[in-house]
């Protein structure tokens, strides 16, 4: 080949990959992961939580989540149950965009929260809530970076900044890490309003649930007490249908039974 | 030419990027880092959250202040220690019908109570009811139940059923109070709507009105109906999704021949504002009047004597209000601001006429009594003594180290500005032990509200194993 055919090949192809990468926005891949990390059909899942201070398991919780995409904004909604631990079995969280209701059994009251409020706890109700980022936030590509994963593996990912897009976001700002090809999400840093680094997030356990690869569990650090880390498993995926009717502050003492 | 110059320095720059990145994992300890991956099948062995059973020692400690209206007996305590399993579970006896059972198991000791007595012992029958479904979303429940309605923080003029239904708190905090209250005999029946719900109950009269308990007479284990079901009551309530953020409750409740109306809304305001209100009205008595009548029908107050307090057989249409906001900040600290309206309530005129009435006729049992019996029958009742308050409450969870709550409120009489002051700490030692604190005080000149009062203070050491 000549060297002129060769460069023109050469200029050809790195156009082609440069038009395939452009192709690629920060919100497709956004969206792209979010179908990683959540089924594409109603569903109820057992979530486990163990937290550990300064290396040794403290304690463990455990939730019931149900979770239904809301055609009209894109937006998951869900409901939590709390089944441990004991002194906090039975309470029933509402989360539907800005209607957040908080149900204890013990006084009977249902209390109305602010977005704020889902971010009380160590692994608060916005780490185990089921959501697309697509919808809340606005991404851009910071960069291409190799980063290892949970497992110390390297991963190819994009570096994704995101801003939240809307008053509902859990956040206001998250950086990404997204592997290329796979979009599995791998690491994620979460921000408050006020700029400070709050959690640091890894995914792992990649496997088959409801229809897809996902990622079966997380490991959350505290940022501002890194001697606080927090794992996530999510189990027990299960398809449900969920009645709209369920997404009610009126619901919430029903919720047990089911 | 430029991009090649380019990418060696972009390549330079990202590699010390994610070493950065990269060391984060050294964060991550060896325990979780060497943990088993899930299991494929991965189903947890969790409880299903259907109960909540918890044994809890409570030894507290009060003191008394000079009143200028003395106290008839029984005299409050100086020390109290209570012991008690509290349990409440759910059982699923068929797909669609399920048994819910809640109650305490108390013993109890005190300086005023003699040992051992039957009053060492009881039990209170929170709870009992079954639930039936017998089409989707359609609920039809019956049984001693717990209603609840209300969404503002320190008073709920729409939760109709919350009169004569606590029994001795441990806190006066509106939130605890909540948590040991007696449930009416009922037939509830709900149905759900997409974006709606509706809901009936009705209480029928099981027993007649009795005289106020006090902590010398609480029965070991009758139910007592004659504080949930004197009288026939109805409760109807209706809530809709009208878009916006716009999702009311309207209640209409009715008690013997008396109508009351309620409704509550609620509002949320950027990431961490929650707005409410709450407001109920119907004809009725005064405060004054309700619990003079209350104390002749039941046989306190003998009908012939003369009023302590002047009296008027009118009745008005009365107004209560709960308006209030909530905020919570970046450190995880809740506040809930609101103000209070009782128009049934004491005005200051009412109060002077207390302490003049009370300060005149200090040795002579009868008025005293009778003067206090007005203000116990607003405490049994749940409703507010003065008509302009306020109410400022904060919820610390993860306050100074993981797993430690602190709660605190101030409830002021704008009237006089006397407050009730309590401030509560909670510590989880582990998901089965949880001790804790909580400090309360009366504040205020001896002429309020909260400053006659006859405990100045109090305090309480509690410890919690949980099951």
């Amino acid at each position: 080949m000549r060297p002129a055919l060769a460069l023109a090949a050469f200029i050809l192809a790195a156009a082609a990959l440069a038009g395939a990468a452009q192709a690629q926005t920060a919100q497709e891949i956004i969206a792209a992961t979010d179908k990683v990390r959540n089924p594409g059909e109603p569903f109820r899942s057992t979530d486990t939580l163990v937290e550990y201070v300064a290396g040794k398991e403290r304690d463990r919780d455990a939730v019931v989540v149900f979770a239904k995409l809301d055609p009209k904004t894109g937006q998951f909604r869900n409901l939590v149950r709390y089944a441990e631990p004991p002194r906090d079995a039975g309470k029933m969280v509402l989360l539907d965009g800005r209607n957040l209701w908080f149900y204890d059994p013990a006084s009977k009251a249902s209390v109305r929260i602010s977005p704020q409020q889902r971010l009380i706890g160590q692994a608060s109700i916005a780490d185990i809530l089921s959501v697309n980022l697509a919808v809340d936030f606005a991404g851009t590509i910071v960069a291409t970076e190799t980063i290892q994963d949970a497992a110390r593996q390297d991963k190819e990912c994009w570096h994704l900044d995101m801003k939240a897009s809307n008053d509902q976001a859990t956040y206001n700002r998250v950086e990404f890490w997204i592997e290329h090809g796979t979009y599995y999400p791998i690491k994620a840093k979460f921000y408050s309003d006020s700029g400070r680094l709050l959690k640091i997030l890894y995914y792992r356990g990649f496997a088959e649930r409801l229809g897809g690869v996902r990622p079966t569990e997380a490991i959350i650090i505290d940022a501002v007490d890194t001697s606080l880390v927090t794992s996530l498993t999510f189990g027990d995926y299960r398809a449900q249908e969920i009645p709209e009717a369920w997404f009610q502050r009126d619901f919430l003492p029903r919720l047990g039974s089911q | 030419m430029r991009w090649r110059a380019l990418a060696p320095a972009l390549l330079l720059l990202a590699a010390p990027a994610a070493a950065q990145e990269n060391r984060d994992l050294d964060l991550i300890p060896n325990a979780v880092q060497a943990a088993p991956p899930p299991p494929a099948e991965d189903k947890p062995q969790t409880s299903d959250g259907g109960q909540r059973i918890y044994l809890e020692n409570a030894a507290s400690l009060a003191s008394r202040r000079a009143m200028l209206v003395p106290l008839p007996p029984p005299a409050t305590p100086d020390w109290e220690e209570r012991l008690f399993l509290d349990m409440r579970k759910d059982w699923q006896l068929a797909p669609k019908l399920s048994l819910a059972y809640s109650g305490r198991l108390n013993f109890r000791a005190e300086d005023t109570l003699a040992f051992p007595s039957h009053e060492n012992v009881r039990h209170d029958f929170r709870e009992l009811y079954a639930s039936w479904e017998p089409a989707e979303r359609v609920w039809l429940d019956v049984g001693r139940i717990n209603l609840k309605s209300g969404v503002a923080a320190g008073l709920n003029p729409t939760d109709f059923f919350k009169t004569r239904a606590v029994v001795e708190p441990l806190s006066a905090d509106p939130a605890v109070l909540r948590e040991d209250r007696l449930g009416a005999f009922m037939l509830r029946g709900q149905r759900l709507f997409e974006g709606g719900a509706l809901t009936a109950a009705v209480a029928p009269k099981l027993d007649d009105p009795g005289p106020i308990y006090t902590n010398l007479n609480l029965p070991t284990l009758r139910p007592m109906f004659d504080r949930t079901n004197s009288h026939d009551r109805v409760l109807l309530k209706a809530s809709a999704d009208l878009g916006a953020d716009v999702n009311p409750e309207l209640l209409y409740y009715r008690e013997g021949s008396a109508s009351r109306f309620g409704a509550n809304l609620t509002r949320s305001v950027g990431q961490k504002t929650v707005l409410y209100g709450e407001w109920a009205g119907g004809r009725q008595s005064s405060l004054i009047d309700q619990a003079l009548a209350y104390g002749r029908e039941t046989g306190t107050i003998p009908g012939f004597a003369p009023s302590v307090l002047p009296e008027s057989t009118h009745q008005g249409f009365q107004n209560q209000l709960a308006l209030g906001a909530s905020y919570t900040t970046e450190s995880k600290v809740t506040f809930n601001l609101e103000y209070h309206y009782s128009e049934a309530a004491f005005s200051p005129q009412d109060w002077r006429n207390w302490f003049r009435v009370g300060e005149a006729n200090t040795g002579r049992p009868p008025i005293t009594s009778a003067l206090w019996y007005i203000r116990n029958y607003a405490l049994d009742q749940q409703q507010k003594l003065s008509r302009h308050e306020t109410f400022l409450r904060a919820d610390w969870n993860d306050a100074f180290v993981p797993h430690l709550e602190i709660t605190g409120f101030v409830s002021t009489d704008l009237h006089d500005g006397s407050s009730l002051v309590q401030m509560t700490a909670d510590y989880d030692l582990s998901n089965q032990w949880s001790v804790g604190a909580l400090a309360a005080g009366a504040l205020g000149a001896k002429r309020s509200s909260n400053g006659s009062l006859p405990q100045s203070g109090s305090l309480l050491l509690k410890l919690e194993r949980f099951f």
